[in-house]
């Protein structure tokens, strides 16, 4: 019987998955030209939110890792990229027209940290938007992991994490700019060019394409298995031979990497940063992107992002109390529809399942499933 | 003949109580051993020390003359050692072909996971493995969907995709039905032609089935080993078996 049953279709390219995706690309490529300037920034900021969502959905969905320190990652990257930024503005952008940026000025430093200054030097710069972020969560990762602290536990870290580390950078003001951040950054250039808006959106964009791409292909593969079977039963795995920290470390480095360069990409188009964007209130919302988007599907918890972003942004002419009402669609979706809006939709539409090659088996044995 | 697996004097204790005490077994190749004894004998615990699922006291654990006592569980596992557990333990949200897929051996790594490819050769090794348990006709049914007796047999399945050079199984049969018992006695049994096997059993009809060398644990000891006859007429089991004629009603 065995020679009859061929398994999984031979091509394995996901035409469905190519054309939906095409259209999807092709309508957020021609939205900066029918939008106004203002949606075109609005949008290239809400992208980068739905990239750090998705970011958090190859931990949290994926691998069953809840984390609200996902805001912590953004911001590392943000802080490396603001650095940059404003050790670039000319002397006359400067307030004080030196060298030394105008917070470090008014908390009395005389000279640049060692520490701070390479990041002048945009290579640095890059590298430390991804590897600040993915080193410290290798870190953290590493002792969480190593020592199998699990479930809510890692959240409760993940929640200390992000106050502890919010207290430290306001604390820090002569290095960080205390409260208010790094403010009245330059405009990030390409040979001397300021970069307008819509090259920033454009930018943005590849970076979010890139974020989803990159999830789709890793989960798609044995290892998106090995992620969801850490996430159903961790235990289990560990006695086929998997080392099951090994694998939550790596994916929860990656991700911290993934939201660095979002934060990164944000500065510039957000021309601050701040430790608002480390506190658990930002923490908290992409969480609530991925769980009202729809754990594990990537593209749920991007557009959700995207969706509550335009909803903020409405809501906010008419009433103060937007954020009650993501609390009350928050209610809902997790008493109504556990798994998130993307379950709502018909599942040929689900990415795993249009990724996903179809079984053919032979007709005398099982029927097609559906 | 060295032994497959050889346990030395091995002690479990959890906190202050002694699940293992003393306990010494040696496992050849191609054999079944079956282990048999009342609840609370310490039958799973031997097997949670061998596969590191329970932290050893004091004793030694030897796999193929190698020390392997209290080593990491998937390095055991790498070594060649696959486990079944007492209630199926798969993967219910995947289908039956992914549970033997994530089994197989190889692709432990990140890298190697990511870059895998189904090959034509790992069909071939799931559809082999899916046949000799019977699940060809499931391998793209959810696990959730299928029945108690056909989940042991997925577990099952996954152990041989593991390619163990050893096969602890513990309490394959339970709440299967007579003719699914029967069948996994037969499945076992072909399993022991390549492989060794550890059972861990209850049911006496199917012990006589498929017992080659039994063990009876008691209190963390072993209390008695040799073959079905031996053992049911060893007058320490019967009174363990407390007031039972025969060991057949111990189930």
């Amino acid at each position: 019987m065995a020679n009859v049953v061929m398994g999984y279709k031979q091509s394995t390219f996901p035409a469905k998955l190519a054309v939906i995706s095409g259209i999807g690309l092709l309508i957020f490529i021609i939205f900066p030209f029918v939008m106004g300037e203002f949606q075109v920034s609005l949008m290239s900021k809400l992208l980068l939110f739905g990239a750090l969502a998705i970011s958090l959905d190859l931990v949290w969905g994926f691998t069953g890792i809840l984390s609200f320190a996902h805001g912590i990652f953004f911001t590392l990257g943000g802080y490396a990229s603001a650095y940059y930024l404003k050790l670039n503005l000319s002397a006359e952008g400067n307030t004080y027209g030196g060298e030394l940026p105008d917070f470090m000025v008014w908390n009395g430093l005389e000279t640049m940290p060692w520490f701070i200054a390479p990041l002048k030097y945009f290579p640095v710069a890059f590298i430390a938007m991804i590897a600040v972020p993915a080193l410290f969560a290798y870190v953290v990762g590493y002792f969480i992991f190593r020592s199998k602290v699990s479930g809510v536990y890692i959240t409760i870290i993940t929640l200390a994490l992000s106050s502890a580390l919010t207290t430290f950078f306001i604390s820090q003001q002569a290095y960080t700019g205390g409260t208010n951040g790094i403010t009245d950054v330059s405009k990030l250039s390409f040979f001397g060019t300021a970069i307008p808006p819509i090259g920033l959106y454009f930018l943005i964009l590849a970076y979010t394409a890139f974020v989803l791409a990159l999830g789709w292909w890793l989960t798609q593969s044995n290892f998106g298995l090995i992620l969801r079977s850490i996430n159903e039963n961790e235990n289990r795995i560990a006695f086929l031979g998997y080392d099951v920290a090994q694998f939550k470390i790596f994916i929860w480095a990656l991700s911290a990497g993934l939201a660095g360069v979002a934060g990164g990409l944000f500065v510039p188009l957000n021309r601050f940063i701040s430790p608002v964007y480390l506190a658990v209130a930002f923490g908290t919302q992409v969480v609530i992107w991925v769980a009202i988007g729809g754990r594990g599907t990537l593209i749920g918890p991007l557009l959700a992002a995207l969706i509550l972003g335009q909803v903020q942004n409405y809501a906010e002419k008419v009433t103060q109390d937007w954020q009650l009402m993501i609390g009350v669609l928050l209610l809902i979706v997790v008493l109504f529809v556990p798994n998130g809006l993307m379950s709502l939709l018909p599942k040929q539409f689900n990415l795993s399942n249009l990724s996903k090659p179809k079984p053919i088996m032979p007709a005398n044995t099982v029927q097609d499933s559906p | 003949m060295e032994a497959v697996l050889s346990v030395k004097d091995l002690n479990v204790v959890f906190s202050g109580f002694k699940a293992l005490t003393g306990v010494s077994l040696d496992v050849y190749d191609g054999e079944i051993v079956t282990i048999i004894g009342p609840n609370g004998a310490g039958k799973s615990t031997l097997l949670d020390a061998i596969v590191s699922k329970s932290p050893v006291f004091s004793g030694h654990i030897y796999y193929h003359g190698k020390e392997i006592t209290n080593k990491s569980p998937h390095e055991v596992a790498r070594m060649g050692i696959g486990r079944k557990f007492q209630n199926p333990n798969v993967y219910n949200e995947l289908t039956v072909f992914d549970n033997i897929l994530l089994s197989l051996k190889g692709t432990h790594g990140i890298l190697s996971s990511i870059t895998s490819k189904l090959t034509r050769a790992k069909k071939g090794k799931i559809y082999d493995v899916l046949e000799r348990t019977g699940l060809l006709e499931q391998a793209f049914e959810q696990v959730s969907s299928l029945s108690h007796g056909q989940k042991q047999w997925v577990e099952i399945s996954m152990v041989l995709a593991q390619d163990p050079s050893i096969v602890l199984l513990d309490e394959p049969t339970a709440g299967m039905t007579t003719d699914e018992t029967y069948m996994t006695g037969e499945i076992i049994k072909s399993i022991a032609k390549s492989h060794s096997v550890v059972v861990i059993e209850h049911d006496m009809e199917f012990v006589k089935q498929i017992a080659e060398r039994i063990v009876v644990l008691h209190q963390g000891q072993v209390l008695a080993e040799g073959s079905v006859q031996e053992v049911q007429s060893n007058p320490k089991v019967i009174e363990v078996y407390l007031g039972r004629e025969t060991i057949n009603a111990a189930a």
